[in-house]
Parts: C-alpha cells; structure tokens; sequence
C-alpha cells in the first residue's frame, strides 16, 4: 500500500536532513503503529506520504503509483480520492452541522461520492451509520452543533469523515492524544471495527507506546528514519 | 455548487463582524451614488430651469448673480432699472419679446414676482416647454394672483382664495400688505422649476401694494378705488429688476447683448442663459469634485474595510483552511472560496447600498425641492451610476483576490498541519 524508498527530505537547503529513511513498506490491510516522539519529523512524514511535500530525493509509492511522479494537481486528486485523515483535534469545520462534515470529502471526491453511493445508501444514510458504527448516536448526529460535542465525540465524527467513501488509505496523526487513556483504547478499537469492514489500510502515529499492543505492526520512527532528530 | 454553499456559510459563523464590513461597505456605495445623483440632477435641473430665453437683462452686476436671482430666485436683486429702458430695449430690432421681472416681495417664503401676461406666453423652460394653467387662467386685474404649482399645493391654496404679501423675501415678514389682499385666479401645472415655488402678479399689483410705501415703510396712504385699476396712472409701473429678452434670431444675440451693455441711459448687464450657466458649473465644479474625491476616498475606505477583515480573519482561519484540504479541497478550491466571500460581501453591499441609496434619495427629494428649489429625480440610475457600480464590485473582487491569494499560498505552505 505504501512503499518508501530512500526518501530523503529537509526544509531548507543547507540544513540537516529531517527525513531520511532507507525503505519502509506498509502491506495492504495492515493496522500500522508508527511511534515518535514530538519532534521526530512525523508530521513531516505524513505530509510527505500525502503527497503535499514534495522529498528532495527518494520516491513514495501509495496504491503502486510514485506521488513523485505526478502533477500537483493530480497529487491533490489522488489525495482526495484514497486518503482519509484523522488529526489530533480541532477536526472539525466549525460552521457546518455534524453530518455536513462527516460528508465533506465527498464534496472534494467524485469517486468517494461514488463508492458511497455504489452501497445504495445515501451520502447522510452513509454518514449516519459510520457514526453509528463508531457510537454517535442518531439524536446526537442530528441535533447537535459541532461546538458542542465532547473532544470524544469529535474525534468520532472526524474519524467517521476519514472512513467515508471508503478511501484505502488512512492517515491519523496523533487522534488520540486528547483522549483520557480508557477512552483512547475504546477509539481505536471502533477504528479498527471501521477500517477493516472497508478494508482500509490504517497508518497510525502518536508518541503514546501504551497503544502500540493492539496493532499489527509497530515502528519506531527512531529506529527509522536516519536523521538526527531535532532538539535531541 | 459547493462552494457557494461553503463560503456562505463560513460568512454566517462570522455574522458580526461580516455585518460590520457589509454595512460600512454599503454606506460607501450609497454616498457614491448619492453625491453622483446630486451631481447630475443639479446640472440638469439648473439647466431647466429657462429656455428659450436669449438674454437676460439687469442691472450691474456679476453674470452669475444676475442669473441666480432672476431665474433662481437665490440671493438679492441688484439695483432695479427703469421701465422706460425696458421698454426702448423691447422696441429694438431683432427683439421677438420681453418678460419684465419685479422682485422684493414674498409670500410665506414664496418669491412673489410681478411681471406680465407675456411670462405665461412666452416664457418656458426645460426643453423648450411653455408654462401651462392645471386650473384657473392669468392674472387680468391688480389684485390678481397665479401660483406656482408647489406654493398651491404646500400651502393649500385653491382658486379664489385671498392671499395677502409680504414685504420683503423672508418666511417670516413683519411688514404685511394686509391691506391689500391678492385673490388666486390661475394655478400652474407643476414644472420641477423655481417656477413652481413663484408666486406671480402682475407688475401693477406690486405697484399697488407699495402705493404710499416710503423707504420700505408704510406709510398712510391717500388711495382711491379709481386708483387701484390695471388702467390707473398711478400704478403704471417705473422700475423693474430684470427682463428675459427673445429674440428673432439668436444669430443677432451678441450684437443685442452688446448694445445693451453700452446702453448709455443707465448701467446695464445682458447675460447668455447658457453662458451664465457655464460660469456657475466652474464656480460649482471645484466643490463638486472635491465632494467626489471624498466620496472615493470613503469608497476606497470601505473596500479597504473589506481586505482587512478578510487578510486579518485569515491566521484565524488557517486551521480550517487545512482542514479543507485534508479532506480533498485543493488550494484552487480554497482560493476560490475566499474570491466568493468577498463577491458574496461586495454583491450584498451593493444591492444594500442601492436599497439605502434610494430611502435617502426618497427622504431628502422634498426637502431639497421645498428649501432649495432642486429637483432630485427618482428613478433609475445613471449611466455613470452603473459604471460607478461596475467598478465598484470589479475593485471589490480585486480586493478579494489579495486575501485569497494569500490563503491559496498559505494551504500550499501548511499542508493539512498548521504550526501554530
């Protein structure tokens, strides 16, 4: 699902490496546990792996296709169309209702609105029963502002909007990190739940390790990536 | 589709202070387009004010004075001039006709003007139009009066109704000629002219009422009835304040006027309507596009009022922003959305500032005609109106496009995470 073959990146020209890592293949289907701590360059990863860095060397295959080698634009659709994200928090676009943002990146994607409608459920019916699946009831779903919710209840539904369509690949960055820890295991177990029904492949990274049991695989991103790791 | 729905309803989770810019927006339109109206509809209604007059006759005096009081009635006559230099200038070859003008006297504000019949035949105004009766006809007798459309319908006055003068041009007079009421027997079809804010007798009548008078004060009076007749010697007048002057052909108009300028009987002034009225838009013009500068100035203000919302609300929104394109927005899709919020502003400040464009316009148009004698028109806007419009939004997208460019370099910049 993700290949990466000596990716090299840095911000600036003469400064040191923040990425370098040899190669690292993330089989499809699998739940993989990326672990670093803050400053390690996991953001910078995951940016990369979306496609919205570009490295300075090395090349990033998702779903066989090298992002190095297409377009800006054609990144920005292959994003939208087979990556689902999942954020630490403030997930949510604040001034449209709950269902409205679990069914925005069918906005963005033709194709996710058709996988999505290919079930013979509607883009709400669809929304509705991922936030059912990962415990946001109906009369929540309905009545409530985004601003109301719990930060619980948003990672919820921010988890729900990365599901929608079906997209392979799941990125989530730290999504649990606002969570106390009873209700962390519980969000990645709906996750979980979520991700394989759609056969989704899930990489996953935050700092906790207590989390690190319940994947498939588990990296250090120390043991990775190469580069000296910033402050350290 | 989308995205309209999207930028609108990110403008609605930010009422306030969209309202803010939306209202202060608005207001720059509506003075602009008010200042543009002002502009405009002084012009023509001074130019309608007469036509079809070649000349206009006084004493010394400056051309635009000469024309503000004669034909505006704004501002105080000059010294008078004699009804027999009226009458030698009248003879001349080439003159078609005359309308004397006697001023000085007034009626609850109104100018009363003392002339004759001929003003009813020949004088006219806008284009080219004559002056017509909605009831009643012209003054026959001394005590006579026909009312300028405004004064019969400000004050209420229908045909038959006795009138009394007043010395002098203020709305509140302390000299009265009660003892010589005037009684209504035509009233004018409404002209959107000084016209309509005249109150008109004939030259006899002004002599009438001033029989006895000394030094602009009554006096005792030894008045007979066979004295108070159109025929009577004693009310044949002497003096007037001015004269409209036709001619034949207007080619002879400058050989006229020249000879009236060195007219040795006494000192007198011949003025070209038209070239009055050019002098006057010179002495206006500098205030008027001051006024117009200002009113850019506020418009500039108001679209600067605009980018700074939108640049300043931009850092607030950068999560967002990110947030959109982690769910598949592209920053094309992101630069278009921010385009739309000030289009959607820009648009509704528009149609805002027409609407109160118009409720101003509505509010303002009788008192400038009552105090001012200017004739506001309310009906569609002005070609330079539109243009004005035009620019306005075509500005206002531009404006748009600074914040959004800067949104689109942002999205490109942050990525889906947003170092804050």
């Amino acid at each position: 699902m993700v290949e990466i073959d000596n990716l090299k990146f840095r911000w600036q020209l003469n400064q040191d490496w923040v990425i370098d890592i040899p190669a690292l293949t993330i089989a499809t289907g699998e739940t993989f546990y990326l672990q670093g701590s803050s400053g390690s360059g996991k953001s910078t990863l995951l940016n990369l792996v979306g496609g919205i860095l570009q490295p300075d060397s090395g090349d990033i295959r998702v779903l066989g296709e090298s992002l190095s080698a297409m377009t800006h634009a054609r990144r920005d659709q292959f994003r939208a169309d087979h990556v689902g994200f999942l954020f630490q928090m403030f997930n949510l676009v604040p001034y449209l209702s709950l269902l409205e943002n679990v069914i925005l990146p069918c906005r963005f994607s033709v194709r996710r609105r058709q996988n999505v409608l290919a079930t013979g459920r509607s883009l709400e019916q669809e929304a509705l029963r991922l936030l059912e699946c990962l415990g946001v009831g109906e009369s929540v779903a309905v009545c409530r502002k985004v601003t109301e919710l719990s930060v619980g209840q948003q990672q919820r539904v921010a988890a729900a909007r990365a599901l929608i369509g079906a997209p392979e690949l799941i990125i989530a960055d730290e999504p649990t990190s606002a969570l106390d820890s009873d209700a962390r295991e519980n969000f990645v177990q709906l996750l979980f739940n979520e991700v394989r029904a759609s056969s989704a492949t899930l990489l996953f990274v935050s700092h906790d390790p207590a989390l690190a049991g319940l994947f498939d695989r588990t990296v250090g991103l120390r043991a990775l990536n190469r580069a000296p790791a910033i402050g350290a | 589709m989308f995205l309209p729905q999207l930028s609108w309803k990110s403008l609605c989770h930010r009422k306030v202070t969209v309202l803010l810019t939306l209202v202060s927006i608005a207001m720059s339109v509506t003075l602009l387009l008010l200042v543009e109206q002002i502009r405009k509809d002084a012009r023509s209604s001074f130019s309608a004010a007469i036509s079809g007059t070649d000349l206009i006759v006084g004493g010394r005096t400056g051309s635009v004075p000469l024309l503000l009081f004669s034909v505006f009635h704004l501002g105080n006559p000059s010294n008078n001039i004699g009804w027999t230099t009226y009458e030698r200038i009248r003879a001349l070859p080439g003159v078609k006709w005359g309308i004397p003008v006697s001023l000085g006297d007034s009626h609850k504000g109104y100018r009363v003007i003392g002339t004759t019949t001929d003003y009813f035949r020949y004088f006219q105004y806008g284009k080219k139009q004559s002056l017509a009766f909605k009831e009643g006809a012209a003054f026959a007798g001394v005590f006579e009066l026909v009312l300028g459309a405004e004064v019969a319908a400000k004050l209420g006055y229908r045909l038959g109704d006795s009138i009394v003068l007043s010395h002098g041009a203020g709305a509140v007079s302390f000299a009265e000629h009660s003892d010589m009421p005037f009684r209504v027997v035509g009233i004018l079809e409404p002209t959107a002219t000084p016209v309509d804010r005249s109150v008109l007798v004939s030259l006899q009548g002004i002599e009438a009422i001033h029989l006895g008078w000394q030094s602009g004060a009554a006096k005792p009076a030894d008045v007979t009835a066979d004295d108070l007749t159109m025929a009577s010697p004693r009310l044949q007048p002497t003096a007037i304040t001015a004269f409209y002057l036709g001619l034949d052909t207007r080619l002879a108009t400058f050989r006229l006027q020249r000879q009236i300028n060195d007219y040795r009987g006494e000192p007198l002034q011949a003025v070209l309507p038209g070239v009055a009225l050019q002098e006057l838009w010179q002495l206006v013009g500098l205030a008027e596009s001051a006024l117009l500068l200002v009113t850019l100035c506020v418009a500039f203000t108001g679209l600067l009022g605009l980018l700074t919302v939108l640049w300043s609300g931009l850092n607030e929104r950068r999560r967002e922003m990110a947030i959109l394109r982690s769910v598949g927005a592209r920053p094309l899709h992101v630069f278009v959305l921010l385009i739309m919020e000030s289009a959607f502003i820009t648009l509704i400040s528009l149609l805002v500032g027409v609407a109160l464009f118009y409720f101003i316009l509505w509010l303002l148009a009788p008192v400038l005609a009552r105090d001012f004698g200017f004739y506001l028109t309310l009906g569609g806007l002005y070609e330079s109106q539109w243009y004005m419009l035009l620019a306005f939004s075509a500005v206002g997208l531009m404006v748009g496009m600074i914040p959004a460019w800067r949104a689109y370099r942002n999205s490109l910049a942050d990525g889906l995470t947003v170092r804050l």
